[in-house]
């Protein structure tokens, strides 16, 4: 299975195939908080991926001397060691940054992305596919944030990151950037993509269904239905 | 009781049994809901001047357009006719404060129709009641102008003032009983005129469009939760009437808690409903955040009515406890 | 026994270069969370206390309050930090206060959750600037929808009453607390 994978595959499927948002519904605690702008979604990514690939990195080259019945226990170290670096830099040199992010950054140690990749991939994987697994599932978390923080931020105070796209007249709508407006616009992008995948599964078996009548000619019908 | 017909052409009804027998159909059923809520419309314009005719019509006109449009895009069947949309968008309308903006009546249209109705899949699908979804949209969208609201001056002049239950919660002051009853106070269209809400909802009960459990079960409850507060300390909790009058307590009782799909099927589970609602409006209004609960109340017991149901389930005789 | 071993010598090692490294990065960082902290009481002492050129922490009260000076070194005053419950959450405020402890000298909010574009306006200037030189004699009063008349009222926000009435009790509250620590033999 490893070697049927291309190094290029393990990146993209987290951007589409597997993203964590969008496919994976994991990571929903920080998704849903910290996405009141678009800044806040992006920093929160970055954060999480910092973590996410130091810590794929780490395991993945370990990952034959940990005993299995204490992996889960060595993992969440790792995890949080990471966290912990991340939190204290971000308060040294982001403050404000760190303000508006609030008790999201220490909760990455339970995001369940994190921990998930290390159980599902990391453990089993080499360092460089895990380090390229951990870059991909960080770029899909990157862009769903940026995406649920971009909707939420236009709509619930008329910027994206703090430029004003639409004019004075246009009353926020207050509900976006409260918790009700992530749930909302969450659910709403999940059957968006939920939508779009269905269709692309449509039209793939359609194909597939094509390619398939191609390669018959209008005898092996008849055979096939005389048997 | 709604009755999903899956052919036109043969009528087959395709529900299992018990088969519950209704004297309406549900288009005629929401036809006689639009009728009923005439009497609340006329006070509206009465106390807020001709404007409001213009809100509830575009929160009318957004909620069509917005149902055959969902309608056409998942490609079924485009149902006007069937008076849901057009009752929601009217429901929607009068719990508005008064003089609202147009263009945000239109958005809490679209949400109810969208986020409340078609999203599970339509008309008989849907947990909460739609115009509430409408409304509890707008009211974290906008607070500040969902709390505005006008002196009932036959709109002569708009001035700003309070409603009973926010001069209640923030100042401690009792609105007068008789200016309740008919609807000279401040507060949503169709909700501060008790008289007219309940010529219609008494209308919607007597021909059987409407259960009567309901609306009474939230009398009763509101009368016990509401009066033993009022009986622990007179001076610092209103008592039952005005929690009745209050706000959109009675709009709520006949037009939104009674709504087919998001009530209760059994008699007793309609009781439980009822109360449970008054339970709520009862502390929400006495100590929650907010001066009003009625809408919140009906949402919450909504998220309970398929439990409700399940657990007052008639059983089948002979059937094992 | 041999996996127990295995395991045990696993996670001390982890434990170990996780604790090392972590050591070594907060004592680069604390150091400049330190900093902030300051900058930021600093900030906002300044900010309730235009006058002010230093301030000191006062030592002899359970609580945090600062003796703020002139450039003379004259006391004119205390900044208060206090916080007290709003409608969603804790409000953390910075109040001035000159020497007498009965007139105020500003208000600054340091940290609130209330609702957005409501409550949050407790934070604008607009309602901030009725602190400025407000009478705190008796105590800090509120007037709903009326421009204030008296000396020490301040008017809510419209459609934030709460957060509003939140900020004054609080505020009441810290200016309590430092009054009746003054009669119990004073600050230092």
């Amino acid at each position: 299975m490893k070697n049927k994978v291309t190094i290029i595959k393990e990146y993209t499927k987290g951007i589409w195939q597997s993203n964590p948002v969008f496919k994976q519904i994991l990571g929903m605690c920080p998704t849903l908080a910290v996405t009141v702008s678009a800044i806040n979604g992006i920093a929160m990514a970055l954060a999480t991926t910092f973590v996410l690939v130091f810590s794929s990195f780490i395991i993945s080259s370990v990952r034959k001397l940990i005993p299995t019945q204490v992996r889960i226990a060595s993992y969440i170290v790792v995890i949080a060691t990471f966290v912990t670096i991340v939190d204290l830099v971000m308060k040294a040199q982001f403050p404000e940054l760190s303000k508006s992010l609030g008790p999201y950054i220490p909760l990455i140690v339970v995001n369940c992305i994190i921990l998930g990749r290390q159980e599902a991939f990391s453990s089993k994987n080499t360092p460089l596919r895990s380090v390229v697994d951990a870059l991909g599932m960080g770029s899909g978390f990157l862009i769903a944030l940026f995406m649920l923080g971009s909707i939420r931020e236009l709509l619930g105070s008329r910027t994206i990151l703090g430029f004003q796209l639409l004019p004075d007249f246009y009353e926020p709508w207050l509900v976006m950037i409260l918790p009700a407006g992530a749930f909302l616009t969450l659910g709403l992008m999940l059957a968006f993509f939920n939508n779009l995948s269905l269709h692309k599964k449509k039209s793939d078996n359609d194909k597939l269904i094509a390619k398939y009548l191609k390669t018959k000619t209008a005898a092996d019908f008849v055979i096939e239905e005389n048997k | 009781m709604s009755t999903i017909t899956a052919n036109p052409v043969y009528k087959l009804e395709l529900t299992s049994s018990p088969h519950v027998h209704s004297r309406w159909s549900t288009k005629q059923a929401m036809w006689m809901v639009v009728l009923a809520l005439l009497p609340a419309l006329i006070s509206s314009v009465i106390f807020f001047g001709f404007y409001q005719l213009l809100v509830v019509s575009v929160s009318v006109a957004s909620a069509v357009v917005t149902e055959s449009l969902i309608k056409y895009i998942r490609k079924r069947e485009i149902t006007i006719t069937d008076g849901s949309g057009i009752i929601t968008g009217m429901l929607l309308g009068l719990i508005l404060p008064p003089n609202f903006n147009l263009f945000f009546t239109a958005l809490g249209s679209i949400v109810a129709i969208g986020i409340g109705k078609e999203i599970f899949g339509g008309l008989g699908y849907n947990i909460f009641n739609p115009a509430l979804v409408g409304r509890a949209f707008l009211q974290a969208a906008f607070p500040v102008q969902m709390t505005t609201w006008i002196k009932p001056n036959m709109a002569v002049d708009s001035v700003s003032t309070a409603t009973p239950l926010s001069a209640f919660k923030f100042d401690s002051i009792f609105a007068d009983i008789s200016n309740m009853f008919i609807g000279n106070i401040g507060g949503s269209l169709g909700e501060t005129s008790a008289i007219s809400i309940l010529i219609g909802g008494i209308f919607l009960i007597v021909i059987g469009v409407v259960n009567w459990r309901i609306p009474v079960s939230m009398f009763l409850g509101v009368i016990i939760f509401g009066g033993l507060f009022w009986l622990l300390n007179a001076d610092q909790y209103p008592s039952p009437v005005f929690h009745m009058l209050a706000g959109g307590f009675l709009f709520g009782a006949f037009f939104m808690a009674t709504d087919w799909v998001t009530s209760p099927l059994t008699a007793k589970g309609m009781w439980i409903f009822g109360f449970g609602i008054s339970l709520v409006v009862v502390m929400i209004r006495l100590f929650g955040g907010l001066p009003e609960g009625v809408m919140y109340a009906i949402l919450f017991m909504n998220a309970f009515v398929p439990l409700i149901n399940r657990y007052t389930r008639p059983r089948i005789f002979g059937e094992a406890k | 026994m041999k996996t127990v071993i295995h395991m045990l010598l696993t996670l001390t090692f982890i434990g170990i270069v996780s604790g090392g490294l972590l050591s070594q990065i907060s004592e680069w960082a604390e150091p400049k969370i330190e900093e902030h902290r300051k900058a930021e009481t600093a900030r906002a002492i300044y900010l309730v206390q235009p006058e002010a050129k230093s301030y000191e922490r006062i030592t002899n009260v359970d609580f945090e309050v600062y003796k703020v000076f002139d450039e003379m070194k004259n006391s004119i005053g205390f900044a208060l930090p206090y916080e007290g419950n709003g409608f969603q959450g804790k409000i953390r405020l910075m109040v001035g206060l000159n020497d007498e402890l009965n007139k105020l000298k500003g208000l600054q909010i340091l940290e609130q959750v209330e609702t957005p574009g409501l409550g949050t306006k407790i934070t604008e200037e607009n309602f901030l600037k009725q602190f400025l030189n407000l009478s705190a004699q008796p105590m800090v009063n509120w007037v709903k929808a009326v421009p204030p008349e008296k000396q020490n009222e301040i008017q809510t926000i419209t459609g934030a009453t709460i957060s509003s009435k939140a900020v004054v009790i609080i505020l009441n509250d810290g200016i309590k607390k430092l009054r009746d620590a003054e009669k119990d033999g004073g600050v230092k």
